[in-house]
């Protein structure tokens, strides 16, 4: 189960990204961010060659899903749009599949349904490849994370997990994540950033970060394990100082082994693997400065995080060698297991 | 110097807000002053920075304009960032400064010179400026102290705002809005000993006069006059008999809370009326926070808007919203957007200013102010003036210096002015 990454290749990026995924055959990355644009690169198995932009999105395009068995990519934005694409092509599009910000999207495992959550606060189902809504759910608060299996498991800004039929008319379980949450002052600190089943379904876990203090804020990434039959809290994972901030993405090794990247205050940030049956990472990388995705390849073999250049704070004007108003950027970082 | 004025002109202008002579009682500018004395001014300081572009000045669609849409508001051609959909309805009684640009990026000097409107260094501290406008202005009727500070956390008395003008000028902190503790008589004392103790307070107090400088002493006085003044108006603290509509439309944070009891103090008369609200400083997590901070801005400072002139108090009062300085248009790595005193904003409302509009603008990127900068020595004049005192003739008197009430090399925001 234990792995050891080994980086082999470091590519630019023009803006920063938040979101990135491999395509279901590998040979294509897609990543998302700070910009109304869908980037793509061609993969190899050496390094990434940066293929045309998807453009006409809007605000921040904010997340992503590929198909789990075809070449489509399902892409949001923060004003709202959803949209399908194959190719260059758009098969069904959304322009307000939600009232603004449209959190995480998430395929079924067999490709038949997408689900969307956002900051209105509802979870909808969709048909995948007609974009037809099948169902829709009311949570009330800022939805910030889905998975969808069977059923759906969603979780707010307050830390509520719940899981619900397919169809969204029954609640099957309830979650207590609001560890995840803490309100400071006027700043509601929501921690929760990704939401996955492991164990064949049977342990959901809820990623993200224990907030302490807000504005920075300072907080501490977090890993909680639940027990999907009862909803009982198993173990609690933290790693890094309040520092070290978010875990923003969270995937599985297909060996079982848990990979997640974290950012806090700028020039924090870490690569961390986990067995899921230990309470300690086994392996750490602190080179990269803070982490927000991390696209595991088909292959198991290669993996890419996307970090944030060194130098990203700063108050004042901070301006390039040409005297240009600096923008931030997010080295890829491709590594090979 | 404007041809026009005659030298008594000048010299009323300072004495007559000084204190100046009797003589001066049948002066227009006497009486013009007497007029201002019922005007306030509610100044909310979002401490930390709020950020320009998710509020008044938004970019959507631009590279560093965020992930949020605009809004149209209620006057055409206007749009605010759509976490403030209350207050874009009520954009036709604001007055928003676009193009505010400011030296400092640090909180340490940063929200000093803010508040102080950053005057030329003449070795001695100015006075922030409630303190300034309670000199000014006086105590109103009311009897209330001229200058107090609704905030979270602790309270206590800030000697050291009214800087060069004395400590009886300071600021009166009330900490989670709430009076101060023992403010009433303890119920073991009757009123009869309470009077018979504060006589004999007076009496120590002019052989400790007799000893002390003036300014101390009025200062030491004034504290307990204050108290007293409390004492009977301890009412306004209370929000608990407000009907529960009022106390949801402006919120149940703290914020909201708070803005509730200034309304209540503007109300009473009080003369200068500052609410902060801490932890605007989102150097991370930027836009989450912002989801839920700025509509609880939104609907505290409108519901205020809409109670003031439903009540006909914003026709005299002022309204000044601002913070130390904007956010950088770049987002950093932990999603936060950092100091930036390049470009920001600051809204008005009420007395003395224009409704409606937007003055001065910024470039398509958010990152430079395109039309006239103003620093916040403008906004200190354009203040004053919006308040009746002309920023330019009227000087603070420092033990007989005669000092500038507002940086000298700067001018009104007169776009600004009604």
């Amino acid at each position: 189960m234990k792995l050891e990454p080994k980086q082999i290749a470091e590519f630019k990026s023009e803006r920063q990204i938040s979101a990135a995924r491999f395509s279901h055959d590998g040979s294509m990355l897609a990543a998302v961010g700070y910009e109304p644009i869908v980037r793509r690169w061609a993969f190899d198995g050496k390094a990434v060659t940066p293929l045309p932009a998807i453009e006409g999105f809007h605000g921040y395009s904010t997340a992503l899903a590929f198909h789990p068995k075809q070449p489509r990519l399902f892409v949001a934005d923060s004003w709202g749009q959803l949209r399908c694409i194959e190719g260059e092509k758009t098969l069904w599009q959304h322009e307000s599949a939600h009232d603004g910000w449209l959190r995480q999207i998430a395929a079924s495992p067999d490709g038949s349904r997408i689900a969307t959550c956002g900051k209105d606060g509802f979870v909808r189902v969709w048909d995948a490849a007609t974009g037809k809504k099948l169902a829709e759910h009311q949570a009330g608060e800022d939805v910030y994370a889905l998975t969808l299996t069977d059923s759906i498991t969603f979780g707010d800004m307050r830390g509520r997990i719940e899981t619900w039929d397919v169809d969204l008319k029954k609640k099957q379980r309830s979650f207590d994540a609001s560890v995840l949450y803490k309100l400071d002052r006027l700043q509601d600190l929501g921690g929760l950033r990704v939401l996955l089943f492991i164990d064949g379904g049977k342990t959901l876990l809820a990623a993200g970060t224990t907030p302490q203090n807000g504005a920075t804020p300072q907080s501490i990434p977090t890993i909680l394990f639940f027990d999907t039959a009862t909803g009982k809290l198993t173990k609690t994972v933290t790693h890094g100082t309040n520092k070290e901030g978010y875990v923003h993405d969270l995937v599985q090794h297909p060996n079982g082994c848990l990979m997640a990247v974290t950012a806090g205050t700028p020039g924090s940030g870490q690569l961390f693997l986990l067995d899921p049956a230990e309470k300690e990472a086994f392996h750490e990388n602190k080179k990269m400065a803070n982490c927000h995705a991390l696209a595991l390849h088909p292959d198991g073999k290669h993996f890419v995080v996307t970090s944030t250049n060194r130098d990203s704070n700063g108050n004042g004007k901070s301006l390039t060698k040409d005297g240009a108003y600096k923008t931030n950027t997010s080295p890829l970082h491709l590594f090979e297991v | 110097m404007n041809p026009l004025c005659s030298p008594r002109d000048h010299t009323l202008s300072r004495r007559a807000f000084l204190g100046g002579g009797l003589g001066l009682l049948a002066s227009p500018l006497f009486a013009e002053a007497m007029k201002q004395r019922d005007k306030q001014v509610l100044f909310v300081w979002l401490d930390g920075g709020m950020s320009q572009l998710e509020t008044w000045d938004p970019k959507p669609n631009t590279e560093f304009g965020g992930p949020f849409r605009s809004i149209p508001t209620s006057v055409p051609g206007i749009h605010f960032g759509e976490l403030m959909p209350k207050l874009a309805k009520q954009m036709h009684k604001l007055c928003v400064v676009r193009s505010m640009s400011t030296k400092d990026n640090a909180h340490s000097s940063g929200v000093d010179r803010i508040q102080r409107g950053d005057p030329k260094n003449r070795g001695v501290p100015y006075p922030h400026f409630g303190a300034g406008v309670a000199k000014l202005l006086g105590p109103g009727t009311s009897g209330l102290p001229p200058y107090v500070w609704i905030k979270p956390g602790s309270g206590g008395f800030r000697a050291e705002d009214a800087g060069f003008l004395g400590p009886k000028y300071g600021s009166l902190a009330f900490g989670d809005g709430k009076p101060p503790d023992n403010l009433l008589r303890h119920p073991d004392i009757s009123a009869e000993q309470d009077a018979a103790r504060n006589e004999l307070r007076q009496m120590l107090d002019q052989r400790f006069a007799k000893q002390r400088e003036k300014r101390v002493v009025e200062a030491n006085a004034s504290v307990f006059d204050m108290a007293e003044k409390l004492m009977a108006r301890a009412d306004i603290f209370d929000t608990s008999k407000l009907p529960e509509r009022d106390r949801d439309r402006y919120g149940r944070h703290d914020l909201g809370q708070h803005m509730l009891v200034a309304r209540q103090m503007l109300e009473a008369g009080v003369r200068f009326v500052k609410v902060t609200s801490y932890g605007w400083d989102t150097h991370g997590d930027h836009f989450n926070s912002q989801t839920t901070m700025v509509p609880k801005f939104d609907q505290a400072f409108s519901a205020m808007l809409e109670d003031l002139e439903s009540s006909g108090l914003l026709k005299t009062t002022l309204v000044i919203c601002l913070s130390e300085f904007g956010r950088t248009p770049r987002i950093n790595g932990h999603v936060g957007r950092d100091h930036w005193p390049e470009a920001w904003s600051i809204a008005m409302a009420g007395h003395g200013v224009k409704h409606g509009m937007v003055v001065g603008e910024t470039n398509e990127r958010g990152t430079e102010v395109k039309s006239q900068p103003f620093d916040i020595g403008a906004a200190f004049h354009t203040w004053y003036q919006a308040l009746g005192i002309d920023s330019h003739k009227v000087e603070f008197d420092n033990a007989g210096q005669p000092l500038p009430i507002a940086h000298d090399d700067m001018l009104p925001i007169k776009e600004a002015l009604a």
